[in-house]
């Protein structure tokens, strides 16, 4: 079964996503089912006649008879959404989905004898997800495929610069009305220009609004966050408008962070950074209606950071498969640019338990946190290991060494654990840097680590 | 001026807005950096500004001062339970509660304290029971009032004047419960009588699921001596018989019980 973001990645645009949330819903179908290669079901739309409706979820092709000349049209993805949701039960192919699945299996072995080369190399996920996120289906035209592939990405660049640039002209409109406008208490003002964001391709950008929307008021230093924030949007709005000239792993790291897709296919297609991975810390938050994990892994031979993500919407179930304080020998695949997110690719072997990253002092974990904000002032969250006390600072806590201390930004649950296990003495933790403050996510003892992150709601997603 | 007054003053103006206040003149490197950019209006100006500051800032991360780390709690000279337990005591609490008191005990009689990694979700479970709430306590030994003084959340619930403390006997014995006359004998029984038993009357209609909550009591309270025969027998139960999924709990259960002894008392 797909996952949602398989299905988001193969939304030709955000805009396709968005019209297909309202077809989201049982009550919008009739005589769905899936079975290992296929969804169908009958879309009653606004047309006069139902939308019959088709994914070949194995070969990755669609078939609708609604009038879209986009592939996959929303109805194609709204049914898979429900199917990714769990929502389609199992049922016998109608004979119209059988006659469409066997057209569809001559054509591929009719191209498999015509290339006896690619896709023999056993790696079935990423041949996959290749064919998921490129094309449209085998019943495409293939001579078509490059030049609408051309067109639509040019037109992509076009809306996000368009978008860009608005953006822009608002920040500009924020700083000469001011912080204290009344108009930024009111969560339309934030989630209208996410929106536009949204529809002009620039998804991150559209989330950082939303999160942005979220600190207005919540503390005294409230106007100083927002501001901070602000700059940082004006930078990527800048810079994301300068791509060209911008040098190459600078320009795919802007773009990353606008929201410029990467498909997993051509992540998983670079060269490997192979190395002993030691799982250093994992946590999970809710952004919107998805539930995100991340785990942070740092190879011991490089030291290199790298960032996995995994994603669950509502009954789905998150990654379980990286364990916080064991290493795998595994072939890590980067995201762009001199990204920290990475997909895991080949994995040799079991993970090994008792692994834990070198620690130093905070002034050093800061110098670390400093050289990636240097590569990507943008990030939200920096990882690092310390080896540091647990102090009372103020109305709060801090991590506190000979070198300094930094303040903690914790939930109450995550700090208990953190403050039983030191006992008021030094401990190696990991986590994530934030501008607000550092999350303990790991403390290591020997032998074993204690993960005290954030945990997703069990009552959520459907395997925590 | 540092970095961070200079900061101080680009949120001042932020706060009023350009049509108001113009943005402040940028300190030294910082005006190289921003005299790059073709600024007309004061707002571009600010906003290439308030960039440029954030981004210096993140970069130069450091430390604050250092404080004075919190002075840990008493010494307690007993060994923390082994990490197999405390998955245990998770697997137990979410799967088969029924054992968590014995579980408990255990760590008390074998003169264990709880690992400090769970001491926290112990004491916020244990917050209403006082007769649990004072296991916790006694398990956890000085870490638990310390963690409550830093983390007022960890209390237990109602003031002070209103908890009754238990009393030695309740705090020794396992809560008693409910298990029918007729399968009291089987409470004291060798495990290889007490499966044949059951696994007999399970197979044969006798057993049904309406009799699945006082099965659970009685494994839970039947000799540790003989949970892997019990275990055993439930798990011999034919699969093509109605009672087999309950069998197959129930065996879980035994065999639950069985490994959390072991692992308490290795």
């Amino acid at each position: 079964m797909w996952s949602v973001e398989q299905v988001e990645a193969v939304a030709p645009t955000p805009a396709a996503l968005t019209a297909a949330r309202p077809l989201v819903s049982l009550t919008r179908w009739g005589s769905v089912g899936a079975d290992e290669r296929a969804v169908w079901g009958v879309c009653r739309g606004s047309g006069a006649e139902p939308y019959d409706t088709m994914v070949d979820h194995v070969g990755v092709g669609y078939s609708c008879t609604c009038p879209s000349r986009r592939r996959p049209c929303k109805h194609a993805l709204a049914l898979l959404l429900l199917w990714a949701d769990g929502q389609i039960a199992v049922a016998v192919p109608p004979p119209p989905v059988e006659a469409w699945i066997s057209r569809r299996r001559a054509a591929a072995e009719r191209a498999s004898a015509a290339d006896t080369g690619p896709g023999s190399d056993g790696t079935e996920p990423v041949a996959s997800s290749e064919s998921v996120a490129g094309e449209s289906g085998a019943d495409e035209p293939a001579e078509t495929g490059d030049a609408d592939r051309d067109r639509a990405r040019d037109e992509r660049v076009e809306r996000m610069h368009a978008g860009l640039s608005e953006l822009d002209r608002w920040l500009d409109d924020r700083m000469r009305t001011g912080l204290a406008d009344p108009a930024l208490g009111r969560y339309s003002t934030w989630d209208d220009l996410a929106a536009r964001l949204v529809d002009a391709q620039a998804g991150s950008l559209a989330n950082r609004i939303r999160r942005l929307a979220g600190l207005v008021g919540v503390s005294p230093d409230w106007h100083s966050d927002v501001l901070a924030e602000l700059g940082l949007l004006h930078l990527l709005a800048q810079a994301g408008r300068r791509l060209g000239s911008l040098p190459a792993p600078l320009a795919d790291a802007v773009a990353t962070a606008v929201g410029w897709q990467v498909r997993q296919a051509d992540v998983l297609a670079g060269v490997p950074d192979t190395d002993d991975w030691v799982v250093v810390a994992r946590s999970d938050t809710r952004e919107d209606r998805i539930e995100v994990r991340r785990h942070w892994l740092r190879g011991a031979s490089s030291g290199r950071w790298a960032l996995v993500l995994s994603f669950a919407a509502y009954r789905q179930s998150l990654d379980t498969s990286l364990t916080v304080g064991t290493a795998l020998t595994a072939d890590l695949h980067r995201y762009p640019g001199p990204a920290l997110r990475a997909l895991v690719g080949h994995r040799y072997g079991e993970p090994v338990q008792g692994a834990r990253p070198p620690a130093g002092d905070l002034a050093g974990a800061c110098d670390e946190i400093g050289a990636l904000l240097v590569a990507e002032p943008w990030l939200d969250r920096v990882p690092f290991t310390a080896t540091a006390s647990v102090a009372s600072s103020g109305s709060g806590f801090a991590l506190t060494d000979d070198s300094g201390s930094l303040p903690i930004l914790v939930e109450p649950r995550a700090l208990a654990s953190l403050l039983a296990v030191s006992a008021g003495e030094p401990v190696e933790l990991s986590g994530e840097w934030t501008p607000h403050g550092v999350v303990p996510l790991t403390v290591h003892l020997d032998g074993r680590s204690i993960d005290i992150g954030p945990r997703a709601d069990e009552s959520f997603v459907g395997a925590a | 001026m540092t970095l961070a007054d200079h900061w101080s003053r680009l949120v001042a103006v932020a706060m009023l807005g350009t049509d108001r206040r113009d943005p402040p003149e940028p300190p030294g490197v910082l005006a190289d950096v921003v005299d790059d950019t073709v600024r007309e209006s004061p707002s571009e100006r600010m906003l290439a500004q308030v960039a440029a500051t954030v981004a210096v800032r993140r970069a130069a991360v450091r430390p604050a001062a250092s404080v004075a780390a919190v002075r840990g709690p008493a010494v307690d000279d007993r060994p923390p339970c082994a990490p197999d337990a405390v998955e245990r005591w998770h697997h137990v609490t979410t799967s088969w509660p029924v054992l968590e008191d014995e579980w408990m005990l255990t760590v008390l009689v074998t003169g264990q304290r709880l690992a400090p990694e769970m001491v926290s979700e112990v004491l916020v479970r244990h917050r209403g029971d006082p007769i649990r709430r004072r296991r916790a306590e006694l398990a956890a030994g000085p870490l638990a009032g310390w963690l409550v003084e830093h983390c007022p959340q960890l209390a237990p619930r109602g003031s002070r004047s209103s908890r009754a403390d238990p009393t030695d006997e309740q705090l020794a014995d396992l809560p008693a419960l409910p298990i029918p006359p007729e399968l009291e004998p089987l409470l004291h029984a060798p495990g290889a009588d007490v499966g044949a038993r059951l696994a007999d009357a399970i197979a044969g209609g006798a057993l049904v699921h309406a009799h699945r909550a006082v099965l659970v009591n009685l494994i839970a309270r039947t000799r540790a001596d003989g949970l892997d025969d019990v275990a055993a027998s439930l798990g011999r139960v034919d699969a093509a018989s109605p009672g087999y999924p309950m069998a197959t709990v129930l065996a879980d259960l035994a065999t639950t019980r069985r490994r959390m002894l072991d692992e308490l008392t290795a």
